[in-house]
């Protein structure tokens, strides 16, 4: 292909030229590469070394006895999963007490949440300062939030009864931490005390997401308050409650200083949950092997419910 | 080329930086500590960094070639922390253990220096440091001293005309007088009162004084009559309302608060319980007792105690010499005096002055004939869990034939 302008010249020279170019191109994209390899090594040696090698490790303990101190260990098979499955009421009232917990952090925190976020949704001066509050749980330390809380249900000297009684409601005092009925609900409600501002900033940011002309349009057709949150609000606010519900999970169910400073997982193991069944085993009984397999049982069912989420919640994913 | 040199000497800055930076000390000090032994001392009593602090530097004033490091690890975890690292081979020079579960751990591998030989065990009561001692070595020595049987209100019970309770008829007594009179009789703290109050309470209802390290050889069994009879017996005070309301949720801090605000008489806790509520209540004058669970004439120890914080040298360490002197310098009196008083621990030291109320009041308990806490003759936390677990059970409601036959199966479950 031939042009007699100056800028046809030009053309042709580029088509003439291709072969090479490409050429040239890959090789300094290969040599690039290559550098860009050395930029992810320290977060890959930092991810292998305090993640994975921990992980693999574990598998590898999970088949001995190992008491954590001891030189010597025996390989026991896969005798610590069966003790674990078919011989450990603790393992399983831990599971159990991890399933209560996990569900009644998961419910409350996402509902109140969500209420909240869509109260404080606009970016006004009152809301900012509303939002700064709810947040605030989040960066006290949980030990401090657990010396308060643990005070504040002390069934003699806690606020919480001295209030009830005070108003005459004394039928609903409890020993909120001494009941082994109730004690993991109380711990739960700490929880989700803690924790519902930070997720609730989640829901901000995919509140402000949304586009107001959805908001506009649904308006002039009409709709209730109900319909609006139902038809746009609630559709499109799917991604951030797929991360609210998955991170919420997997926040509950590796919770562990909140029920290690307030209860220590009694009475009677009524508030152990994996994570402090875990710790005990370890580092109370000097089970590593016994523990590790817990650990791996404990990541896979945390597995498990994630995949699980996400795969359910997906469904819901709007795009406009 | 050049970029990849280029790149290759920014990893081997960043990773001499990074190694410096590991580093915790310049050289200058190095320099000065050279020509110093430098010992660690590793413990768990982080209330009483303050009053170590004096005495270690008392100590590098009189003997200036030797400096002292303490490192202090939070109690609960203890005992996996301090094992791994002195069982590593890296562990510290001196160091304090638990006596029973931790101690049979280091002292089966050998981390202990032997004692035997040291001329400072004199100073020390030999009855109370028994729980250092290993195929007849003195591997560590217990140098504070513990009664963990309730501490009571002396003022309340001078006030109601009260005498201490010799037997359990009487104890039941003493507690329909504080109750109709208004006190909580007992407070107990759900979180650690299960572990402290049974031993106690099964001092005297045992059959022989090592029922318990027999419960892991599967000779006794926590459904024989005697521990049945002990959980009906904490069954019967908690039915009768002598414990305040809703013991279990109640945590120690809040039943020491109770207990300061002289609201009950009798603390479920131990000797170690004293110099704290006195901070809350100077006022109060308070004193230890014992539940006696049998008739007077078929009693066989008045209380518990039990020797711990045992010191130890490390077998593996290079300066066994230093250490060992660190050791005989707690061991003077008047430095032990100094830490007693300073801390408010009893200490398994003879001649040693205390100059609070309590501690002489606990002082009075070393004529007494006290059996070593049952509990620390457990090698198996398990064990020792399943009967706190069963004390528990008891209070939440759970009859104590059913109590004891599920800490059983845990027994079971541990020892197989």
């Amino acid at each position: 292909m031939q042009s007699n302008n100056s800028a046809g010249k030009v053309i042709e020279s580029n088509l003439g030229t291709p072969p090479y170019s490409s050429l040239q191109t890959k090789t300094k994209k290969r040599k690039v590469n290559t550098v860009l390899f050395w930029f992810i090594l320290p977060g890959f040696l930092i991810y292998s070394i305090f993640y994975a090698g921990p992980t693999v490790f574990a598998l590898y303990l999970s088949f001995t006895d190992w008491n954590g101190v001891a030189d010597a260990y025996n390989f026991v098979g896969l005798s610590n999963y069966k003790e674990l499955l078919t011989d450990s009421p603790i393992f399983t009232q831990s599971l159990g007490n991890n399933l209560k917990f996990t569900l009644t952090v998961l419910i409350f925190q996402t509902i109140l949440s969500l209420f909240f976020a869509i109260l404080v949704a606009k970016n006004s001066k009152k809301n900012v300062f509303f939002r700064a509050i709810f947040f605030f749980p989040t960066i006290v330390a949980s030990v401090s939030i657990a010396f308060i809380w643990t005070f504040m249900y002390d069934p003699n000297i806690g606020v919480i009864n001295s209030l009830l009684n005070k108003v005459g409601l004394e039928q609903l005092g409890q020993s909120w931490l001494g009941n082994q009925k109730i004690a993991i609900y109380s711990l739960a409600f700490v929880q989700f005390w803690a924790h519902t501002g930070q997720v609730l900033i989640i829901f901000v940011a995919g509140l402000q997401a949304i586009p107001k002309e959805l908001y506009e349009a649904i308006s002039l057709e009409g709709a209730t308050k109900w319909q609006t949150f139902r038809h746009i609000t609630w559709p499109l606010l799917a991604p951030s409650a797929t991360i609210v519900i998955a991170y919420t999970t997997i926040q509950s169910f590796k919770a562990f200083d909140l029920v290690i400073a307030m209860t220590g997982g009694g009475p009677s193991h009524s508030t152990e949950i994996l994570s402090t069944f875990l710790y005990h085993e370890a580092f109370t009984n000097f089970r590593f092997g016994y523990s590790s397999a817990a650990s791996v049982i404990f990541m896979i069912i945390i597995a498990v419910i994630t995949v699980l989420q996400f795969k359910l919640l997906k469904s819901d994913d709007v795009k406009y | 080329m050049k970029r990849k040199l280029a790149l290759i000497l920014t990893l081997a800055m960043v990773l001499s930086l990074a190694l410096a930076g590991c580093s915790s000390k310049d050289s200058s000090t190095d320099a000065k500590d050279s020509a110093k032994h430098t010992i660690t001392f590793l413990h768990w009593r982080g209330e009483d960094t303050e009053v170590f602090n004096k005495i270690i530097a008392e100590f590098e004033k009189a003997n200036p070639d030797i400096k002292v490091e303490m490192n202090v690890l939070p109690s609960d975890s203890y005992i996996a922390n301090a094992s791994a690292t002195l069982l590593s081979g890296k562990g510290s020079d001196v160091f304090a253990s638990f006596p029973g579960s931790q101690f049979e751990a280091l002292q089966d591998s050998g981390v202990y220096a032997d004692l035997s030989n040291e001329s400072f065990l004199s100073k020390f009561s030999e009855s109370l440091i028994e729980a250092g001692k290993s195929d007849g070595k003195q591997l560590a020595v217990p140098y504070q001293l513990v009664y963990n049987i309730p501490v009571y209100n002396k003022g309340i019970f001078k006030k109601l005309n009260l005498d201490v309770p010799k037997d359990w008829n009487s104890f039941l007594k003493v507690s329909k007088t504080l109750k109709d009179n208004g006190y909580d009789p007992i407070l107990f703290a759900g979180d650690v009162s299960p572990s402290q109050f049974i031993n106690p309470m099964v001092m005297n209802n045992e059959p022989t004084d090592d029922a318990f390290p027999k419960l892991e050889t599967g000779e006794e069994k926590l459904t024989n009559d005697w521990f049945v009879k002990t959980l009906s017996q904490i069954k019967e005070l908690n039915d009768k309302g002598y414990f305040q309301k809703d013991p279990l949720g109640t945590k120690k801090e809040g039943a020491a608060a109770l207990f300061a605000q002289e609201k009950g008489a009798i603390l479920a806790l131990g000797s170690y319980m004293m110099s704290a509520v006195k901070q809350q209540n100077p006022n109060i004058e308070q004193g230890l007792l014992s539940p006696i669970t049998v008739d007077a004439s078929q009693m066989k120890y008045e209380g518990i105690h039990t020797a711990t914080f045992m010191l130890g040298v490390n077998a593996k360490s290079k300066n066994q010499a230093e250490a060992k002197k660190f050791i005989e310098f707690l061991t003077d009196p008047k430095i032990a005096a100094e830490y007693a008083n300073g801390t408010g621990q009893m200490l398994t030291l003879k001649d040693v002055k205390y100059d609070s109320p309590e501690l002489t009041e606990s002082a009075k308990w070393l004529d007494k004939k006290t059996l070593f806490q049952p509990r620390y003759t457990l090698k198996k936390e398990q064990v020792s869990k399943a009967i706190e677990t069963a004390v528990q059970d008891v209070l939440s409601g759970v009859e104590p034939e059913k109590a004891a036959k599920k800490a059983q199966e845990e027994v079971d479950r541990a020892i197989k």
